[in-house]
């Protein structure tokens, strides 16, 4: 009706048996309390960081005024992608259709923000009143001089990862491969596909990838500008960075213009070299590989150097991860180079691969999550009374209440944690949070008991 | 004051399912369940928790395509029968969508067939708030709520075995003439709901509060974090609103709702649109005086006389202020006509809805607008008065700016500040002036 779902490869994904896996082919049960988001939110979370272009949101204020400008994706150029804009149908709309409305505001969008391009959002309410956004785009098209492109995206289709799939689709169909100009590769240059640029992240890896010689072309999508997206296909190679999510596009950049992809991750210093390593093999340079074995070496001494003191401060503490995407797995490993043991984990939002490969990383004896509700949350850190709890924003103020350390490692963080240097951010936050004063005085028993007044 | 552009850019407002939550959170024991697809209650739960630093219990249905198609009524039944047996809240409390206001979802027959079908849920009240998200903003969507509150829970048959209205399990004639109800709108902190009820308490009387979010939403450690509201105005204390000697409402916006109570239970009501100010505080504290027939606090009158003490020494500073102020029509009438009545220049008063914009009046010119508008009109003015989004605004005019409304995410202690009555006006300019200098 709205979107081909089985055109986003999903209809024929089998159900994981397993526990606590993401169930990317069950439904949320009404009333059950699940955090889910909706494929609006997925669709924005990959397209929003594209920095120069107006992104528009056709829909009541719900879609965008609770959430506009609200995730930490940093940009070095055009603020244009933080400006929230929305047709804010109202009721007089929901009865006579919001077309005329939206044709107007994309008009007046280009006039005043002069954007590289304008993506319009379908949402739930602009589709069920039958609003047809494609044919509005076409026709504005026409009459602007810049690409509008519709992104059908009703939160009703479903949570967060069909979202990014339907981002993937649309970068796919309407963005890459439309720039002027010759298509020939540009060589060592590779894209990082789901790399959003939340806290500056890329910035941490790019000096990494310029000492080795490696032109970074796009990250689709952060800090990432429309003109770029548009030449992503000259790049060497995709490096897939967040969860499978973007899968499809990569799948189709592989097919329409050669470019192979591998995956990787810039979360923890095994991760980081390991990717730099496996982009210099799939770059097949020989003398790069040569190149990149002896730096890695080197960073990580250097990085392992400056960690040491934050790692004897932290061994052997015990943590409960809660997270998705790619920091499903990839925490796994950076929490066990600071020493740090998991008790248990669990995931929203990920893919079951990136489940699956959390859990070979874990030690068996770890728990799975299964019941990722609040609830589901609050009962096993009551169980295990972890030192730590990584996880997302989301559950921030519910760890609190346990008097737990927490840390936040999604989107709401204001520091980057990404490549060597992120490393060393994330040992010293980690550190300072673990062995802040302040978890002591929260469980301090006031008043205090007769036998201790004594004292 | 025309605005011809079909678009909101950097929107001030929040969507009314938020202020719907918002009610919602301050009456104890309540589960939120919001009507509609997951996304809208995620971005709630952000929203609302990046402003108070608290984890916010709120519920879907989880509408999926096919009940777009087929339509939410079953979603809404299970919604309701799953919550009640897996979160055992003391009261669900729905509100609708768009997306569910759009294809007529009718909660109300939903509801009956549910109880037809479960009569083991008879006892549990279910309050049903009808809240699109295409009419007005989070001051409407409360608005509702609070009324559905008011309707469907003071007349909801209670088993008082179960619940003791108090230690001694009834009211005597003596606390008859103590209650007084409260209607705080959703422009008051809990901050300033804790100094309203301290206001009141110092006349001898014992507050209603509904609802009371300056026992849920207040930030403090002792609660659990658990799935249903903790704090906030007690089941029981719905029922007693029938004993109240008088009503007071706070906000234009909770009028009706004053109203609706006064009509039921024939108890007097007094609306006041704001408490941030001189007279209005006066006013307000005449009014107590008068209700009690007690003499005005020693106390209050302390506070009020430094009030004045500062007035006079920043009389200056105070009338040199050009102000840009975009905000819902509730707090913007506060703190607008509170930087009147000291002799400050409102440049561009901008309210994010329609809703009460014209039964107040302010000698400028109130508009409708976003925060996109604020942005070309206050480049005369000294000072912004906006949520945290307007620090895009504010970046570009390089001018300062003095966070209120919601969501305020980059300034510490917000939810626990207090604007209201003759310290909290005195602490308002202190800030105002701070953010000048
Ligand atoms: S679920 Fe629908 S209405 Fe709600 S935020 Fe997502 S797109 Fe908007």
């Amino acid at each position: 009706m709205f979107t081909n779902l089985t055109k986003l490869d999903l209809k024929d994904k089998q159900c994981m048996s397993d526990a606590g896996s993401p169930k990317l082919c069950m439904k949320a049960l009404p009333g059950e309390g699940a955090e889910r988001s909706c494929a609006y939110d997925g669709a924005r979370v990959v397209l929003m960081p594209i920095t120069d272009v107006a992104h528009l949101v056709h829909g009541p204020i719900a879609c965008a005024g609770n959430s506009w400008d609200n995730r930490g994706a940093r940009s070095s150029g055009s603020q244009l992608f933080r400006r929230g804009l929305t047709t804010d149908i109202m009721e007089n709309d929901v009865i006579y259709g919001g077309e005329k409305k939206l044709k107007e505001s994309i008009l007046e969008i280009a006039l005043r923000h002069n954007p590289k391009a304008i993506f319009v959002y379908a949402t739930c309410v602009s589709s069920l009143i039958g609003d047809d956004v494609d044919k509005i785009c076409k026709e504005a098209e026409v009459e602007l001089t810049i690409p509008v492109i519709a992104v059908n995206c009703p939160g009703f289709l479903g949570d967060k990862n069909i979202g990014n799939r339907i981002a993937g689709e649309v970068l796919f169909d309407r963005v890459i491969g439309t720039a002027e100009g010759p298509n020939e590769k540009i060589p060592l240059s590779i894209n990082l596909i789901g790399e959003y640029n939340i806290a500056g992240d890329i910035w941490g890896v790019i000096p990494d990838l310029k000492n080795l010689g490696i032109t970074l072309q796009t990250a689709i999508t952060g800090d990432a500008k429309f003109d770029d997206i548009r030449s992503a296909h000259k790049a060497s190679l995709n490096v897939l960075i967040c969860s499978k999510s973007l899968t499809n596009l990569v799948r189709k950049m592989e097919i329409s213009y050669g470019i192979p992809f591998m995956e990787g991750s810039f979360y923890g210093i095994h991760d980081t070299s390991e990717t730099l390593v496996n982009i210099a093999k799939a770059l097949g340079d020989p003398d790069l590989l040569e190149r990149t074995l002896v730096y890695v070496r080197k960073k990580e001494d250097e990085t392992r150097k400056i960690i040491a003191g934050y790692k004897t401060l932290l061994e052997n503490k015990q943590a409960i991860l809660f997270t998705g995407g790619v920091k499903t797995w990839s925490m796994v490993s950076t929490l066990a180079e600071l020493g740090i043991n998991i008790l248990a984990g669990g995931t929203q939002n990920s893919t079951p691969e990136d489940f699956q490969r959390m859990k070979e990383l874990m030690d068996p004896s770890a728990q799975i999550i299964e019941d990722t509700s609040s609830a589901g949350f609050l009962k096993i850190i009551a169980e295990k009374k972890p030192d730590l709890i990584v996880a997302g924003g989301k559950t921030k103020y519910l760890a609190h209440k346990t008097r737990t350390p927490f840390l936040d490692i999604n989107h709401g963080r204001k520091l980057p944690y990404a490549g060597y240097q992120g490393m060393v951010t994330f040992a010293e936050t980690l550190t300072r949070t673990v062995l802040s004063p302040v978890w002591g005085l929260l469980k301090q028993e006031f008043p205090p008991k007769e036998s201790e007044q004594d004292d | 004051m025309t605005n011809t552009r079909h678009y909101e850019g950097n929107p001030q407002k929040n969507s009314p399912a938020l202020g719907a939550t918002l009610a919602y959170l301050g009456v104890n024991g309540l589960l939120a369940l919001l009507h509609g697809s997951q996304g809208c209650s995620s971005f709630i739960r952000l929203q609302l928790s990046r402003h108070y630093k608290e984890p916010i219990p709120l519920n879907s249905t989880a509408l999926l395509e096919d009940s777009v198609i087929f339509g939410g009524w079953e979603h809404l039944k299970k919604g309701i029968a799953v919550a009640a047996d897996k979160y055992k809240p003391q009261i669900i409390g729905v509100m609708s969508t768009g997306l569910t206001e759009t294809f007529g979802d009718d909660m109300v027959s939903a509801l009956s067939s549910l109880r037809s079908e479960r009569p083991d849920l008879d006892d549990l009240p279910v309050v049903l708030a009808s809240t699109p998200d295409y009419i007005g903003s989070m001051q409407e969507g409360y608005q509702r709520t609070v009324e559905a509150l008011i309707t469907t829970l003071a007349e909801h048959p209670t088993k008082t075995s179960e619940q003791p209205v108090s230690n001694s399990g009834a009211y005597s004639i003596e606390d008859h003439d103590l209650t007084i109800a409260l209607l705080p709108g959703c422009h008051l902190t809990p901050g300033d709901v804790d100094e309203l009820k301290e206001i009141i308490r110092q006349f001898g009387f014992r507050p209603i509060t509904i609802p009371d979010l300056s026992i849920s939403l207040d930030g403090h450690a002792e609660l659990e974090a658990a799935p249903v509201v903790q704090g906030g105005t007690l089941l029981e204390d719905f029922r007693r609103l029938a004993n109240a000697k008088a009503c007071l409402s706070f906000g234009l916006s909770m009028e009706k709702s004053g109203e609706i109570l006064k009509r039921t239970y024939e108890i007097p009501h007094f609306n006041f649109p704001s408490l941030t100010g001189l007279n209005v505080t006066d006013a307000f504290v005449l009014t107590l005086a008068k209700i009690s027939g007690k003499p005005i606090p020693e106390k209050l009158l302390r506070q009020r006389s430094r009030l004045l003490d500062t007035l006079a020494d920043y009389h200056d500073q105070l009338g040199g202020l050009k102000i840009a102020i975009a905000l819902e029509m509730d707090l913007l009438y506060s703190l607008a006509s509170c930087l009147v009545e000291v002799g400050s220049e409102i440049m561009v008063a901008l309210a994010a809805s329609q809703a009460g914009i014209h039964k107040l009046s302010l000698p400028i010119p109130i508009g409708v607008g976003d925060l996109e508008t604020l942005e070309e009109r206050a480049g005369k003015s000294t000072l912004i008065i906006a949520n945290s989004n307007g620090r895009q605004a504010a970046g570009l005019l390089k001018l300062p700016h003095l966070r209120a409304g919601l969501p305020v995410f980059d300034r510490a202690g917000y939810p626990q500040k207090c604007w209201i009555g003759y310290e909290g006006t005195q602490q308002f300019l202190f800030d105002t002036l701070n953010s000048v200098s």
